[in-house]
């Protein structure tokens, strides 16, 4: 699979603060990759830095084999930005905007005219002719969505798109982005995780301008966080006796306990849930609930970041 | 007073452009009430009284982003 | 369509819908009329506000009276709402960051320049002429008789000055990233100027030549040939603000 994005120790300070620190990352095609990380841990400045936006101290960075320079505009053809707070000309209309960037890109008027309704349906904004002025914040993302998927980018950079929405409208942009990935790789920030859980299938976590965790969400899930097993027991009494079998006294230790509930942290997960049913229907306790906990976005990015 | 009456023609249009202008910035102000500073009744006073300048410095200073 | 081609149109709507447009043609428009009817009226309104019994002796006016209405307020006040009104065209836009989805898309950071440059020259051009022919239309029509020699070169050195101050408004958008920024420099230029045209050495090669010496070439106290080494030193001076806007923009962190 070829990488349409690759990032090689990259390094960025501002005057003395080092904010970037030899970070490196590929971005394979046709993913959605989540880009995750606490505010200011530095997500803004690498994505600016792919855009030619800001200089890179030190490093390189190639989009669809070609390397970006600072300034330069040239490989930003392959690419669809959304900045995180997208601000317009408040006098425009939707389509005047979209004319404007097509005719910028080079395009032709047909083809303006075809992708602008095209995407306007897409973002839900194509019945709407009132001025970009009057737009709320999540109409004014969805504008910035269509805007980045004019020129069909092979890849699209989105920055916290969904961080200053309501549930609603991050709900809107998560779908929007999720149908845009059948045309194009996705790059998008966030610090908000189920957001990243609902449509990543990649994702790397930055934490003060390193790269602390990177990979698919199901390697991730398997590698990381040991697999949790739930046993909620129907009164003290069986929980008591289940903790002194000897069988089990080892998958006890660490557990965390609460009222009937037992949580227990295993190794491997399939293999300790045999053992644990086994040994319950020879001693013939019914547990009210029995659970396999996968790690949790959420988990594996508290791990990361500590 | 009688002196001025043979360039009326000619003070008419200036008149009417003054009065163009003053409601050129009314209009603005009354239908974009986000100024940089000042406040509406401000911007109302300022455009109506100060004949050209008023107009000039609300376009230039006073109206707020779109 | 080219991008610069896209983004002057982009100029010049927005110049029409920020009422930019409205504002520049309206009162220089006005100023057109002023000038002349000024100087025809003056003297009847100083005359008619004085005491009974006292009679002031002025010289009747003539066109030259009403071309140093045009010297005078064109400099003083056109260009000053110029550049109050063109004082953010580039600040403005950097500071709410509206360029920057247009800069990803492709748009190179010189035709920024060049084409809110242009955009703002052609406005600027349009209300000084329309400022210019209405003055001369009047002019000539109160006083048919009257002969201006040196008028072309006068008007034209005029909005030279013109071109220059758009052009150090764009470096003070790059400066400054505030149109407060862009005026004082705008500003802190011209004193600057007007302080080296006290120094005799200096008036043979400063621009402030152009904006102030228009009514004394008219009325021939000064030589056409005087405009010369101004005009090339204000085409120079355009040329490398032009060129600094550009070579800063480019390096800037957006």
């Amino acid at each position: 699979m070829m990488d349409i994005l690759c990032l090689e120790h990259l390094r960025k300070s501002f005057g003395d603060k080092a904010v970037i620190h030899d970070l490196s990352l590929a971005v394979p095609k046709g993913s959605v990759y989540g880009f995750l990380g606490p505010n200011g841990a530095g997500k803004t400045t690498t994505m600016k830095m792919i855009l030619g936006l800001l200089k890179a101290d030190a490093g390189t960075i190639t989009v669809c084999g070609e390397p970006v320079r600072f300034g330069e505009t040239k490989t930003n053809r392959h690419i669809g930005y959304l900045p995180d707070v997208p601000e317009f000309y408040g006098y425009m209309r939707a389509k005047e905007y979209l004319r404007l960037c097509g005719e910028i890109a080079g395009m032709s008027v047909q083809q303006i005219s075809q992708k602008s309704s095209e995407l306007l349906s897409l973002v839900g904004l194509s019945g709407n002719n009132q001025k970009i002025a009057g737009y709320s914040r999540g109409m004014k993302q969805r504008l910035g969505i269509a805007q980045a998927l004019l020129n069909d980018p092979k890849l699209l950079i989105c920055d916290e798109p969904t961080s200053a929405l309501d549930p609603v409208g991050r709900k809107e942009i998560l779908e929007i982005l999720h149908r845009a990935r059948e045309k194009t790789t996705v790059l998008f920030s966030t610090h908000i995780l189920s957001d990243a859980e609902r449509i990543c299938d990649h994702v790397a976590v930055l934490n003060e301008g390193r790269v602390t965790l990177n990979g698919t969400l199901d390697e991730l899930r398997k590698q990381h966080g040991q697999g949790r097993l739930l046993v909620e027991f129907s009164s003290q009494d069986d929980l008591d006796r289940c903790r002194q079998l000897p069988e089990l006294t080892q998958s006890f230790i660490g557990a965390q306990i609460e009222g009937y509930t037992a949580i227990l942290c295993v190794p491997d997960l399939p293999a300790a849930e045999t053992a644990l049913l086994s040994v319950l229907v020879r001693e013939s306790i019914l547990p009210n609930r029995l659970e396999n906990q996968e790690p949790t976005l959420e988990s594996l990015f508290m791990e990361a970041i500590r | 007073m009688d002196k001025l009456t043979p360039y009326l023609p000619f003070l008419i249009p200036i008149l009417i452009i003054e009065l163009a202008l003053m409601l050129t910035a009314l209009v603005h102000v009354l239908r974009h009430p986000h100024y940089r500073f000042g406040s509406k009744p401000l911007w109302i006073i300022v455009v109506v009284v100060f004949q050209i300048i008023g107009p000039i410095v609300y376009f230039a200073f006073g109206r707020g982003e779109e | 369509m080219n991008a610069f081609t896209a983004f002057f149109k982009k100029e010049l709507s927005e110049a029409a819908h920020t009422h930019k447009l409205t504002v520049m043609g309206l009162v220089f428009l006005l100023f057109g009329m002023m000038n002349p009817l000024t100087a025809k009226v003056l003297p009847d309104i100083l005359a008619g506000v004085m005491p009974d019994g006292i009679t002031i002796t002025l010289a009747t006016p003539t066109a030259l009276d009403s071309w140093a209405q045009f010297f005078k307020n064109v400099p003083q006040m056109g260009l000053i709402v110029m550049v109050l009104l063109y004082g953010g065209m580039l600040a403005n836009e950097l500071s709410r960051g509206t360029l920057t989805q247009l800069l990803t898309r492709g748009l190179p950071r010189k035709t920024v320049v060049l084409a809110k440059f242009s955009a703002a020259s052609l406005v600027w051009t349009a209300a000084y002429a329309l400022c210019f022919f209405v003055t001369y239309a009047y002019t000539v029509y109160f006083w048919p008789e009257g002969s201006t020699t040196g008028l072309p070169l006068a008007a034209f050195s005029l909005w030279v000055f013109g071109l220059m101050l758009l052009s150090t408004l764009l470096l003070g958008g790059v400066l400054f990233k505030n149109s407060y920024g862009c005026l004082l420099l705008t500003g802190g230029l011209v004193a600057l100027l007007s302080l080296l045209n006290i120094l005799p050495a200096m008036q043979a090669v400063n621009p402030m030549v152009l904006p102030s010496n228009g009514m004394a070439l008219l009325s021939g106290t000064f030589p056409a040939s005087g405009f010369v080494t101004p005009l090339l030193v204000t085409g120079a001076i355009i040329m490398s603000m032009l060129s600094g806007t550009i070579f800063l923009f480019n390096r800037k962190a957006l």
